[in-house]
C-alpha cells in the first residue's frame, strides 16, 4: 500500500485489504478438499462446485475434481439454463440418470458441466438465509440409496464455509460504518466519506456493533445484565422459530 | 438413492394406517376411476412449460411473472406463451399429463435467469393461480427467508378458503420452507414405487404424501426425456391424483380430498371395509 496523505483513506484500503487476508487459512483448500472426498465416497468420475455471484446471476465454478475439471474452474454460467440452474432457482435437489440416452439432454448439461456425463447428481449449497451455490457430482460408479442425503452433508460444509468468508471480505465495510456510528461529529463525517467509497455492508450489522461499542464502555455490571439480556432474547426468538 | 423424507416410506418403515371404517369405503375406483381431470384447472408453478413437447401436448395457458421494482405489486405479468427455461416445468406437465389426459394445465413461470426479487415473484405466481381460478397448483419449489413467512401464509391459507389445492415438494433440509410446511398444503416426497398411481399416506409431519419421484422417466426441455429423482417428480403425481378426483367430484374443498388420499393410501389396512 502506498502511503497517502489522507490517513483515513489508508486505514480503509487497509481494512478492506485485511478481511481477504483475516478469510481463515486454506479455504480454497477446504473447498477443494470437499469436492475430492465427494468425488472419492461416491466412486464418481468428477465433482464441481459453483457460487453464485449476485451481482451477474451467473453461477461461478470455483473448484472441481476429477474428469474434465481444468475446463470447469473458473468457468461462468449464466443462471438461466441447465440442471444447475435449476436447482439454485428452485433450491431442491436432483438426480439425473441416462443423460447420454439422449441427445438433445446431454447438450445442455455439457455445457454447465464441462464434459458429457451419463449421470449427475446435483445439490443446492444453502445457507439460513439463501440457496448461495450448487455441488454436482456426475458418473457415480455405484449408487447408493444415502447418496443424496449424504451430498446433502458435503453441500452443508461448503456453504458454511463459503458464508464465513464472505464475512471477512466484508470486515473493511462494516468495520468502518460501525466506527462511523460510535464517533464524534467531526470524525463521523470523515469515516462517512471514507465509508462511501465502498460499497455498503448489511446496515443493521453496522447498528449492531455500534451498540456493542458504547456497551464495552459501561461497567462490569451492565455488560454482564445486557449479555443476559440479549442472550435471552436470541433463545426467544429460536423458541418461537421452532414453534413456527 | 433416496430423497430426503422419502425414508419415512421404506415399506420397513411405514405406518400400517386403520381404515376409516366407513359404511361405505372410499375406493381408488370411487375416487378416481374413469376420471381425466376433464374442466380441472391444474397450475405448474415453475421454470416454465414447453408445450410441443410430445408429453405434454398442448397446455390451456401460460403467464411468466418476472419483478419489476417499479410495478405497484414489484410484479410484471407476461401473458402468453413462453419456454422452459430449465426443463423442470416440463417434467411436471408430462406426469401430470399421463394421470390426467384431459386437465387444463396452465404455465405459471417464475423461476428465471434472474434472482432478484425471488421470493415476491413466487407470491406473486400464487396470487394469480388464487384470482384466476386455478383448481390444483404444483409447488416444486419453496422460499427459506423468514421474511416471507407471513405472506405466503397469508395466500396459502386464502388458496384453502377458495378450494385451491397446494400441492408442494417437501424440501431437501430439514429447515423452515415455505409453503411445503403449513398444514393447509399437500407435502409430498418421494417413495421408491413406479407405479404412478402408488400412493402412501404418512401421518408423522411435516410430510403427508409419498408419490413415485426415484428414477422415473420423465420429460425435458428440447422435447428430450430423461431418468431422473427428487421429491420434485413426488408432487407432480399428487398433483395428477388430485386432478383426477376434482374431475369426477367437483367442488371438494382440500380437507375432504386430503381425506380422499388417506383413505385410498397403499399402506391403510386392509379392511372388510378398507379399499378395495
Amino acid at each position: 500500500m502506498t502511503p497517502s496523505s489522507d490517513p483515513l483513506r489508508d486505514i480503509a484500503r487497509l481494512a478492506a485489504d485485511l478481511g481477504p487476508a483475516l478469510v481463515p487459512a486454506g479455504h480454497n483448500e477446504l473447498l477443494r478438499s470437499i469436492t475430492t472426498a465427494a468425488k472419492e465416497l461416491f466412486d464418481a468420475a468428477a465433482c464441481s462446485m459453483a457460487v453464485l455471484d449476485e451481482q451477474t446471476d451467473e453461477l461461478v465454478f470455483h473448484v472441481a475434481s476429477g474428469e474434465g475439471s481444468e475446463g470447469v474452474e473458473g468457468m461462468r454460467v449464466p443462471l438461466g439454463q441447465g440442471v444447475a440452474g435449476w436447482v439454485v432457482t428452485s433450491g431442491q435437489p436432483i438426480a439425473i440418470e441416462d443423460v447420454t440416452n439422449d441427445p438433445r439432454f446431454a447438450v445442455d448439461v455439457a455445457e454447465s458441466t464441462g464434459y458429457v456425463p451419463r449421470s449427475i447428481l446435483a445439490m443446492p449449497l444453502e445457507t439460513e438465509r439463501a440457496v448461495i451455490g450448487v455441488i454436482e457430482v456426475l458418473d457415480r460408479r455405484s449408487e447408493r440409496d444415502r447418496d443424496m442425503e449424504l451430498l446433502a452433508l458435503f453441500a452443508r460444509q461448503a456453504a458454511l464455509a463459503i458464508e464465513n468468508s464472505r464475512v471477512f471480505t466484508d470486515l473493511g465495510r462494516v468495520l468502518f460504518a460501525s466506527l462511523e456510528r460510535s464517533a464524534d461529529e467531526d470524525l463521523a463525517d470523515a469515516l462517512r466519506a471514507v465509508a462511501e467509497d465502498a460499497p455498503p455492508p448489511g446496515e443493521d450489522l453496522a447498528d449492531l456493533a455500534a451498540q456493542f461499542h458504547r456497551l464495552a464502555l459501561l461497567g462490569d455490571d451492565e455488560r454482564h445484565a445486557a449479555t443476559r439480556l440479549v442472550g435471552e432474547f436470541i433463545d426467544y426468538l429460536d423458541a418461537k422459530r421452532r414453534l413456527r | 438413492m433416496k430423497p430426503a423424507w422419502s425414508e419415512q416410506f421404506d415399506p420397513d418403515a411405514l405406518a400400517r394406517i386403520e381404515a376409516l371404517n366407513l359404511e361405505q369405503p372410499i375406493t381408488k375406483e370411487w375416487a378416481w376411476g374413469n376420471s381425466t381431470g376433464a374442466g380441472v384447472k391444474v397450475a405448474i408453478i415453475d421454470s416454465g412449460i414447453e408445450e410441443t413437447h410430445p408429453a405434454v401436448r398442448g397446455i390451456s395457458g401460460a403467464v411468466a411473472i418476472e419483478y419489476d421494482p417499479h410495478a405497484e405489486t414489484l410484479a410484471r405479468f407476461i401473458e402468453g406463451s413462453h419456454e422452459d427455461l430449465f426443463g423442470h416445468g416440463t417434467a411436471c406437465a408430462g406426469i401430470i399429463r399421463d394421470l390426467a389426459p384431459d386437465c387444463e394445465i396452465y404455465s405459471v413461470r417464475v423461476l428465471s435467469e434472474r434472482l432478484t426479487g425471488k421470493g415476491i415473484v413466487f407470491a406473486a405466481g400464487l396470487r394469480w393461480c388464487i384470482d384466476n381460478g386455478m383448481n390444483v397448483v404444483n409447488l416444486s419449489l419453496s422460499s427459506g427467508k423468514r421474511d416471507y413467512f407471513d405472506l405466503f401464509h397469508e395466500l396459502a391459507d386464502e388458496a384453502y378458503f377458495h378450494n385451491v389445492m397446494l400441492v408442494s415438494a417437501v424440501n431437501n433440509v430439514p429447515k423452515p420452507s415455505y409453503p411445503s410446511l403449513y398444514s393447509s398444503v399437500f407435502s409430498v416426497a418421494a417413495h421408491e414405487r413406479k407405479d404412478p398411481f402408488a400412493l402412501d399416506y404418512n401421518p408423522s409431519p411435516p410430510v403427508e404424501f409419498g408419490a413415485p419421484g426415484i428414477d422415473v422417466k420423465v420429460a425435458w426441455s428440447g422435447g428430450s426425456f430423461c431418468l431422473a429423482t427428487g421429491n420434485s417428480f413426488a408432487a407432480p403425481h399428487v398433483t395428477g391424483l388430485v386432478t383426477r378426483i376434482l374431475g369426477k367430484h367437483r367442488g371438494l374443498t382440500p380437507f375432504e380430498v386430503k381425506t380422499i388420499l388417506r383413505a385410498v393410501a397403499d399402506n391403510v389396512a386392509q379392511t372388510k371395509s378398507g379399499p378395495a
